[in-house]
């Protein structure tokens, strides 16, 4: 406890220094811009961005990404109840009764009780963060390659779980990405693969590049099949804070939501998103009248608001705990930190104690920061909602096409993007999920290191991932996951067959 | 959605026999000295199940799963071209014309694509090249100069 203590002093120094804080209000700045706007989101984001974090320290760079990120999660709820179309994934479920709050003139106390019951959330998802890494890392100090190896694969195969869409694609949208990250010169017999002859290709394909094409550029295309056009509440947005009635129906709710979210952010494939479903899920259920959901609610609002913060926090554990990210968003900050030259894991915090405990007191500041742009400065976000899309869009493209060409001041770049522009569209159309891809992308190559390391020590024998406890237990969960996804389809088959022939 | 179903199994298939036939000439190596096409043959191997259970799912499948959105309009994908042929334009003549000029001819481009009137193009683009160019090169980053050189 005191270590953590001292620890969290030293990390509100560094959170504290007039820089980092100026980045971390860039941070949550954009993030609530990118979680208000609809268009664009934090992945895309971050992405663009992320060029322009590499002349930063790691831990200003990181304390802007993470910004962001659950800066994004506040953001979404905005344009959720004042415009009923959701700014970000996680605040798809606050339209159901936010939107129908802001139409019975209650849109000031919907706001409020999203803004205050993220705030909670994420504070409730920092304190058990600190606690939850420091003894993860201390465990994954017995973590040799197999159990690596092995954890990856657990975390691939619940990110397919869990993804939207049919198991296959997503299984095939992980190997995509397995495949993406062993492009260029091999790291052990410095022989490039798949590079066509091509120098820009030796040092592999950046995440940044796809990044911005899967989910920007091809974002931009997907929105231009529809007219995007926004009927923003017109009414005075009054009365921010919630009154006791308000906060009697959704402390329940809030502290569910904190601690069903915390948990769900760790999941691999789970996340903010997840986590603001279940909640919302969850309240329904246990309502005394459950009726009144989808009528507008406050607890409709208020749950899903704190899980979805709560659940942002926790996607942290594994990235810092393990430099295992759990989601595409964590996989991202995991490029930022490999650039910067810091390698996240057990030996993160003794190593790196100022980006850790920086990252960690920042979050403590940017969510007050986070109140403060949510709630006072309510105007300015509605003012923000009423840009047209048709004005948005090329300034979209602007921001990628820039973003492209800093990361090596090359053409080349930006053409791969708009490559993986097209690539995501077409993906889209055809109902792949994207997400699974840069994240398996993030972790091939420690996936492939791993399994060579695991063979070499057991001179070329696969009993080693059997042998070691963690791996076996891991492996086992892998496979029981992937026989009852198998079973449950082969039911289903055979379910449909006999409707098929009954129907006959 | 039949047809998108065909074309990407087609897709699977074919780049997963690209890849199994590329890293066997790399090498594989042994379980002893893993060679750099092991671990690429492996995936080539095993994007080939989903990608035939895709190909066979109708077979056994009677009830068509995927949701049937609403198409795009012919409009709405020749916008989507229009978009990408800009984009593509803009990297040819980044480097050879200058950020400015390309920039300029992009924003003038997209406004007008995404059916703005004439004053919010020129203002709009002008606004954004401006704050652009100055605010990235405040930030330290070199933006080509082309025949601005």
């Amino acid at each position: 406890m005191p270590d953590i203590l001292s620890g969290l002093l030293s990390g509100f120094q560094v959170a504290f220094d007039p820089l980092n804080l100026l980045f971390c209000f860039a941070g949550v700045f954009i993030g609530t811009l990118i979680g208000v706007l609809p268009g664009i989101g934090p992945i895309g984001a971050m992405s663009i961005l992320l060029p322009m974090t590499f002349g930063l320290s790691p831990v200003s760079s990181l304390i802007m990404l993470a910004g962001i990120y659950y800066g994004a999660q506040y953001g979404g709820s905005t344009t959720s109840i004042l415009v009923n179309i959701p700014g970000e994934a996680a605040s798809i479920v606050t339209c159901l009764d936010g939107y129908q709050m802001a139409r019975q003139g209650r849109a000031g106390p919907a706001l409020g009780i999203a803004a205050f019951g993220s705030l909670i959330g994420s504070t409730f998802s920092i304190i058990v963060l600190m606690f939850s890494v420091i003894t993860l890392a201390r465990v994954a100090l017995k973590f040799g390659p197999p159990e690596y190896f092995s954890l990856i694969c657990l975390s691939l195969l619940i990110s397919v779980y869990l993804a939207r869409g049919s198991f296959a694609k997503s299984i095939i949208m992980i190997i995509l990405g397995l495949l993406l990250g062993c492009v260029g010169i091999d790291s052990v017999t410095g022989i490039p693969r798949f590079t066509f002859g091509s120098p820009s290709l030796y040092d592999g394909i950046g995440v940044s590049q796809i990044a911005m094409g899967l989910f920007g550029i091809a974002e931009v295309f997907e929105n231009l099949e529809e007219s995007l056009s926004r009927v923003v509440f017109k009414t005075r947005v009054k009365n921010l804070l919630p009154n006791l009635e308000d906060w009697k129906k959704s402390i329940g709710p809030i502290a569910r939501g904190s601690i069903l979210g915390f948990p769900l952010g760790i999941l691999p494939g789970g996340g903010a998103v997840l986590a603001s479903f279940l909640s919302y899920a969850l309240e329904k259920r246990i309502s005394k009248n459950p009726e009144k959901f989808g009528t507008g609610a406050i607890e409709g609002v208020a749950g899903p608001e704190t899980a979805n913060n709560a659940g942002a926090g926790g996607a942290f554990v594994p990235l810092l705990a393990l430099g295992i990210p759990p989601n595409a968003v964590m996989a991202l900050l995991l490029g930022a930190l490999i650039v910067h030259g810091v390698a996240p894991g057990p030996t993160f915090i003794t190593k790196h104690p100022q980006v850790f405990w920086g990252v960690i007191a920042s979050m403590y500041v940017g969510n007050i920061m986070l109140l403060v742009l949510n709630l006072p400065l309510i105007g300015l976000w509605v003012k923000l909602l009423k840009v047209p899309y048709r004005i948005m869009m090329p300034l979209i493209l602007v921001f990628c096409l820039i973003g492209a060409y800093s990361i090596n001041n090359s053409v080349v770049d930006v053409l791969v993007m708009v490559l993986f522009g097209v690539v995501g569209y077409l993906l889209r159309k055809s109902g792949y999920d994207s997400a699974p891809l840069v994240l398996s992308f993030i972790l091939g190559p420690l996936l492939e290191t791993t399994f060579k390391q695991s063979l070499i020590m057991s001179d070329g024998s696969f009993s080693i991932f059997t042998q070691r406890p963690i791996s076996a237990v891991t492996l086992a969960i892998a496979a029981l996951l992937l026989i009852s996804t198998a079973f449950s389809y082969y039911r289903k088959a055979k379910a449909d067959v006999a409707f098929g022939d009954g129907g006959a | 959605m039949k047809t998108h179903r065909l074309v990407s199994c087609f897709c699977w298939i074919t780049l997963s026999l690209f890849v199994m036939i590329s890293s066997y000439r790399m090498g594989l190596g042994g379980v002893h000295s893993p060679g750099p096409g092991l671990m690429p043959f492996l995936l080539g191997v095993l994007l080939l199940f989903p990608s035939f259970y895709l190909l066979a799912e109708p077979l056994f499948r009677k009830r068509e799963e995927e949701p049937a959105g609403e198409k795009a309009g012919r409009g709405q994908y020749r916008k989507i071209g229009m978009v990408l042929v800009s984009l593509v334009v803009f990297c040819l003549l980044l480097e050879r014309l200058g950020y400015m000029l390309s920039m300029s001819l992009f924003c003038l481009a997209l406004f007008r694509i995404m059916n703005n009137r004439w004053r919010t193009i020129l203002i709009g683009s002008a606004l954004t090249i401006l704050i652009t160019y100055y605010g990235f090169t405040f930030l330290g980053l070199k933006l080509p100069e082309g025949i601005f050189r």
